[in-house]
């Protein structure tokens, strides 16, 4: 595939990625009417569906999906492994925990505009990405793999806290948590979009700007390092910058499991492993992606809403593999 | 036996007292050499000699506990990682299977140190020259455009080489480049590096097994065993029974080859006729 061609799949998937923010918003149970668009501070039905509920709901959708699709692109090259997501650092057993306590022990605050349970969330995902570093530092090298290793352990020791938690909490504190457990966008609002859109937009930028860094670490560290990058450098300003906006996304999401792992990989199929391209391909699948799930997840049930982590997998799993055998039935 | 190291500035590379201990294990034990510009250098010994440590140290990837290294008469301390990119450039033992960039893709990378270093950046009409230069010399034009994961072991080192290349360093390192190859392609890439260093003044230094490669086409041998640089030789003075017992601790046969007058290890026939009963 020539650049050119890369191009131009890129136009096409921008181009898709906005017609899912321009129809999603529309599509519901309740059918609102096509004028709410002119009256964005009317306060009747249809517009408050329209503008306070379904639109930050997309929004939020479009900036997660984005960000965890990216964070799985950079966290894939850094640690050279197909099966790391943007959770595989611990980021997301962090927040979880943070969470599971604050319901559990019931503690009811907010500051600064955030609830109780997002500071939790915040405050578990930073003491993650903290403790994670701190473990390679004590080993004496901060490489992937080491992080790698301290993040697993950090994700299965946190994960047995947050289980402990569960058994040992009543029936209602533990449905709360795994439905949280789940990842759900319906506490969307235009708040929650606006907290949420500086942590995925300052990952993006940075991101972006390591293109070419990120090439030469998914081969390896010594090429990269012999091409000239300042390897450890690199990766520790990667590390914190995707861990932070994944902090910020499932602070505000919940832990969305699978866009981060799989719509990478997708990308890659569509586009080849070149993160001039992949960043963009990435951001806009993951984005156009997880919105799309979480209309299916408003509309598939008219009693109760499905969190929309289940239908990521659903739709996602059976996706990609039908993207893989027809690749390689193309190949061969 | 040591080289005497000295402050001379036609040394592109000069190491001092290099020393780096992991552990128990003694990975290199006050090594210093001095290379000079257009010196083509092998480095031989039994696995675990600490060769492949030494040129990690060389290209600053792994940091000895005591020593110096000057390259280009700048010490590496002080060197940051774009400008020794621009002084030296490495080919790796072998790229792994598993990378899925085009060739070009590939080669394109080699130029990170002389771009602008972040952001979006064109290749310049220089940098496209060099790569252009590069793909030629290694013969893989019809190559560009495939994947490194769809070519034969021959192919991808080609690839790996022409990437340093495009680098354009007045140094050369490369690790074992034929350690994987069969013996056609041992040859042509034996063939390419020969032609390269005739054709232009770089400095090349390599790690190699093939002690008769590396008595035919290098001006220096070095011999290193258990971190130290034993012997730092000519390749006639080198290819002697008693130097190459003390750095293999086996005995060898040895022939002048029938063209050059250059010595040539030969196959031991008495430890062949040990494995056939």
């Amino acid at each position: 595939m020539t650049d050119r061609n890369k191009f131009k799949r890129l136009i096409i998937m921008l181009g898709l990625t906005l017609a899912c923010a321009l129809i999603t918003p529309w599509l519901g149970h309740h059918l609102t009417s096509p004028n709410v668009i002119l009256r964005p501070m009317a306060d009747d039905v249809d517009a408050i569906i329209f503008w306070q509920i379904r639109l930050p709901r997309v929004l939020l959708s479009l900036l997660a999906g984005a960000g965890l699709s990216l964070g799985g692109v950079v966290f894939q090259a850094l640690f050279r492994n197909p099966l790391a997501t943007p959770f595989t650092l611990g980021v997301a057993s962090g927040a979880s925990l943070g969470v599971t306590l604050a319901i559990v022990t019931g503690i009811h605050f907010s500051l600064l505009g955030l609830s109780g349970t997002s500071l939790a969330a915040l405050s578990g995902a930073i003491i993650s990405i903290v403790l994670v570093y701190g473990i390679a530092r004590a080993t004496g090298k901060t490489s992937p793999s080491t992080m790698l290793l301290g993040g697993v352990a950090i994700s299965f020791f946190f994960s047995s806290l947050i289980l402990l938690l569960q058994y040992l909490s009543d029936p209602g504190s533990s449905f709360r948590v795994l439905h949280w457990l789940m990842g759900d966008l319906s506490r969307a609002s235009i708040d929650s979009v606006l907290q949420l859109a500086p942590f995925v937009i300052s990952g993006i930028i940075i991101v972006s700007t390591l293109h070419r860094e990120l090439n030469l670490l998914s081969i390896t560290d010594d090429i990269a390092a012999s091409r000239g990058v300042n390897v450890q450098r690199t990766q520790m300003l990667l590390f914190f910058a995707v861990s932070l906006m994944v902090a910020g996304i499932i602070t505000v999401c919940g832990p969305i499991g699978f866009v981060g792992i799989m719509a990478p990989h997708i990308c890659r199929l569509l586009i080849g492993p070149n993160h001039r391209f992949l960043i963009p391909a990435s951001i806009l699948f993951g984005a156009s992606f997880l919105a799309l799930c979480d209309t299916l997840a408003r509309n598939i049930s008219s009693t109760a809403e499905v969190p929309v982590g289940i239908v990521t997998a659903i739709l996602g799993g059976p996706f990609f593999l039908w993207l893989l055998l027809s690749k390689n039935r193309l190949a061969s | 036996m040591q080289t005497n190291v000295q402050n001379d500035p036609k040394h592109i590379i000069q190491a001092l007292g290099l020393t780096l201990r992991i552990g128990s294990t003694q990975l290199l034990d006050d090594a210093s050499l001095a290379i000079s510009t257009g010196e083509r250098l092998a480095i031989v010994g039994p696995n675990g000699a600490g060769k492949t440590t030494l040129i990690r140290c060389l290209l600053g990837l792994t940091q000895p506990n005591s020593g110096s290294i000057k390259v280009n008469g700048c010490l590496l301390s002080q060197t940051s990682r774009a400008e020794l990119a621009r002084q030296i450039a490495y080919v790796p033992q072998q790229l792994a299977e598993r990378i899925s960039f085009t060739a070009i893709e590939f080669i394109n990378m080699s130029r990170y140190a002389q771009g602008s270093g972040a952001g979006i950046h064109q290749l310049d009409e220089y940098g496209a020259q060099a790569i252009e230069n590069a793909i030629e010399r290694t013969g893989i034009s019809h190559l560009k455009h495939q994947s490194l994961s769809t070519m034969s072991g021959g192919e991808r080192q080609r690839v790996n080489i022409a990437a340093a290349l495009a680098q354009q360093t007045p140094i050369l390192i490369l690790d074992e480049p034929t350690a994987h190859l069969d013996p056609k392609q041992r040859e042509l890439i034996h063939e390419l590096l020969t032609n390269i260093t005739q054709d232009q003044e770089i400095t090349l230094m390599v790690i190699t097994h093939d002690l008769n490669w590396a008595s035919a086409n290098f001006d220096r041998i070095i011999g290193m065993k258990d971190g130290q640089i034993m012997i730092d030789a000519q390749p006639n003075a080198f290819m002697q029974k008693e130097v190459l017992m003390q750095v293999f601790e086996t005995e060898l046969l040895l022939h002048p080859h029938p063209e050059t007058g250059r010595p040539m290890v030969l196959p031991n026939s008495s430890t062949n006729l040990q494995l056939k009963p």
